[in-house]
């Protein structure tokens, strides 16, 4: 893309398109009945703080499912994505140690 | 209350023109018209910017209408945190004309009929929230649906003079006085990595890309997807400093990068200090005047400054993965700037890294690794090869984290040649020093278990001895450096990143 400065035409190092945000998906008004993924991104300790985050799950009467991502640093693969969507209401991420 | 219906607008986006239709297609739309040189439209932007996607969200579409070019308003709503949509008209300012503004900013409420519902002139806090709330009802949401605009003080202060109200030769003259230094322009555009740089200007980015298409695309630069076309390359080479010369080299750094087997993408937003080292093998390093002798990790040589500059500008610029913003680095490091390494073949006693890659000693090649800073390793006193292997690779027992053993990523070292010409003496070859190395650096799993240590570690027996690295082959070997001084270097690795080493022939031009 070029840009005007003064009288001057430049080339942007930016892509400059924006993209419309997504919308959030609506929120719950609770979960009980619910099925609940919990994905552990592969973080050091994801699975203990998530291993809490299920007891209070299953408290509040939802069912949980557990996935765990390859690896932490890399976008998850989108036949995981997709899974979840399809199985899951909403889900939980253990992001960081 | 006598309905006003919202004058039709159009107005240019990245996307093209577009109408009042588009805006309030998803429900109402708050237009805010704004002007680059007017403080209190930064302010606006600034405490409204974070709210838009969530308003977004709930069906409420905020767009800033700017009286300003479409790449000023672009960058300055970048700058501002402004997350809806940017919108630009140019003189004589039609849209602002047809809504009778004579202050900017200004801010209207424009319902899903197109009817105006509010207008709030100036920054006016406590009038914005009632508009927010005409908002919520005219969606039939509750009040508390959409945000609030922040009580930050001043919750009022009054805005400037739209262009549209004063002589139009007068706002013209108010347009140009901001873009009269084009250095500094270049920092106000975010186009730097904190270092002056080399505007790109139409005639250095043609020469750079030397005849090349410049709409060719090498692929999407994470985090943010920006599409790494030839030209945007090129402006990032002539920002950097680079030659026309150079740019072979670039072009095939930044493919290197680009492999979804690097994982740009997770060494562009850690919080580690993750460079991306870019090695040049081949007859382009004389060609290009790459420096491989003294001082080669060091200052002086313009190759090897601005070619690794340039990919990193591509990662920043591109990519998005701006320091501070995506990029989440704690501390960062020096390399991160631009690390571009040349071998220095002739004085090595082994066969050069892109040899040992597969490719033919003839080609051109630029190898890339995500590495950490390099630590000097001094050694004057080794009087033999293996007192010498011990103590390069015992400098990088600590490499990573004290007790993290083992590595499964590699390290590299760059062997100076007065050490490599004692491993030349002593007739080693490069994998024997590398199976060296790796042998010798070895400790009892119970010593590590002290602080951050890895899974393999903390399961194993405490007598069972542990590499620092989980194969001979995570050591990688280079030659550079000035023929006196015996003074070695290693560069510790991205951890976690499942990066591997890619490498990509440089074509000529």
């Amino acid at each position: 893309m070029t840009v005007r400065i003064g009288t001057g035409d430049y080339v942007s190092p930016v892509d400059e398109r924006v993209r419309t945000p997504e919308p959030l998906a609506p929120r719950l008004p609770d979960i009980a009945g619910r099925t609940v993924g919990l994905l552990d991104i592969s973080k050091n300790r994801g699975e203990a703080f998530l291993d809490r985050v299920e007891f209070h799950i299953e408290a509040a009467g939802a069912r949980t499912i557990r996935w765990t991502k390859e690896i932490f640093s890399k976008p998850a693969a989108l036949a995981l994505i997709d899974e979840i969507a399809c199985r899951a209401d909403l889900v939980v991420e253990a992001l960081a140690d | 209350m006598q309905e006003q219906r919202a004058p039709a607008l159009s107005v240019i986006s990245v996307d093209g023109v577009v109408g009042l239709d588009a805006l309030t297609a998803r429900g109402a739309a708050l237009l805010v018209f704004v002007s680059e040189e007017c403080p209190t439209s930064a302010m606006a932007l600034r405490n409204l910017g974070p709210l838009c996607r969530g308003w977004e969200a709930g069906g409420l579409t905020a767009a800033v209408v700017f009286e300003d070019p479409l790449d000023v308003a672009l960058r300055v709503a970048r700058r501002l945190g402004w997350t809806g949509r940017v919108l630009s008209q140019p003189p004589p300012y039609a849209a602002s004309r047809a809504y009778g503004l004579v202050t900017v900013p200004t801010t209207v409420l424009v319902g899903p009929d197109q009817a105006i519902e509010g207008t709030v002139v100036g920054w006016d806090q406590p009038r914005l929230a009632v508009l927010i709330e005409r908002a919520c009802a005219i969606l039939g949401t509750d009040g508390t649906a959409l945000a609030a605009p922040p009580a930050s003080e001043p919750l009022l202060k009054p805005g400037c003079s739209s262009k549209a109200a004063i002589d139009p030769e007068v706002a013209a003259a108010i347009s140009r006085s901001a873009a009269d230094d084009e250095m500094e322009e270049m920092y106000e555009r975010g186009w730097t990595d904190g270092l002056p740089v080399v505007p790109p200007t139409l005639d250095r980015v043609e020469a750079m890309l030397g005849g090349a298409d410049g709409a060719q695309s090498l692929g999407l630069v994470p985090p943010s997807m920006g599409e790494a076309t030839l030209e945007r390359v090129a402006a990032c080479a002539v920002l950097a400093g680079c030659r026309p010369e150079y740019f072979p080299v670039v072009v095939a750094a930044s493919r290197a990068v680009l492999d979804p087997a690097f994982n740009l993408h997770g060494q562009g937003v850690t919080t580690q200090p993750a460079g991306q080292l870019v090695v040049v093998n081949g007859p382009v390093r004389r060609a290009i005047g790459l420096n491989s002798g003294m001082g080669a990790l060091g200052p002086g040589f313009r190759a090897n400054l601005t070619i690794g500059r340039a990919v990193r500008l591509l990662a920043t610029l591109c990519g998005g993965a701006v320091p501070g913003g995506l990029d989440r680095a704690t501390l960062g490091q020096m390399g991160k700037i631009g690390f571009c390494v040349a071998e220095d073949e002739e004085a090595s006693p082994w066969e050069p890294l892109h040899v040992e890659r597969g490719f033919e000693a003839g080609q051109s090649v630029v190898t890339v690794i995500g590495s950490d800073a390099p630590l000097n390793i001094s050694d004057h006193r080794s009087r033999s090869p293996e007192d010498l292997a011990y103590v390069l690779a015992w400098a990088a027992a600590s490499a990573w984290s004290t007790n993290w053993w083992p590595l499964a990523e590699p390290s590299v070292f760059v062997i100076c040649p007065e050490h490599s010409a004692m491993f030349r003496d002593a007739g080693w070859s490069k994998q024997r020093l590398r199976e060296y190395m790796f042998t010798a650096v070895r400790r009892q799993a119970g010593e590590l278990r002290r602080g951050e240590t890895t899974p393999l570690v903390h399961a194993a027996d405490p007598e069972i001895a542990i590499s620092k690295w989980a194969s001979p082959e995570s050591i990688v070997l280079l030659v550079a450096g000035g023929e006196a001084g015996r003074y070695s270097a290693v560069l510790g690795p991205c951890t976690g990143m499942g990066s591997q080493i890619i490498s990509r022939e440089v074509e000529s031009a």
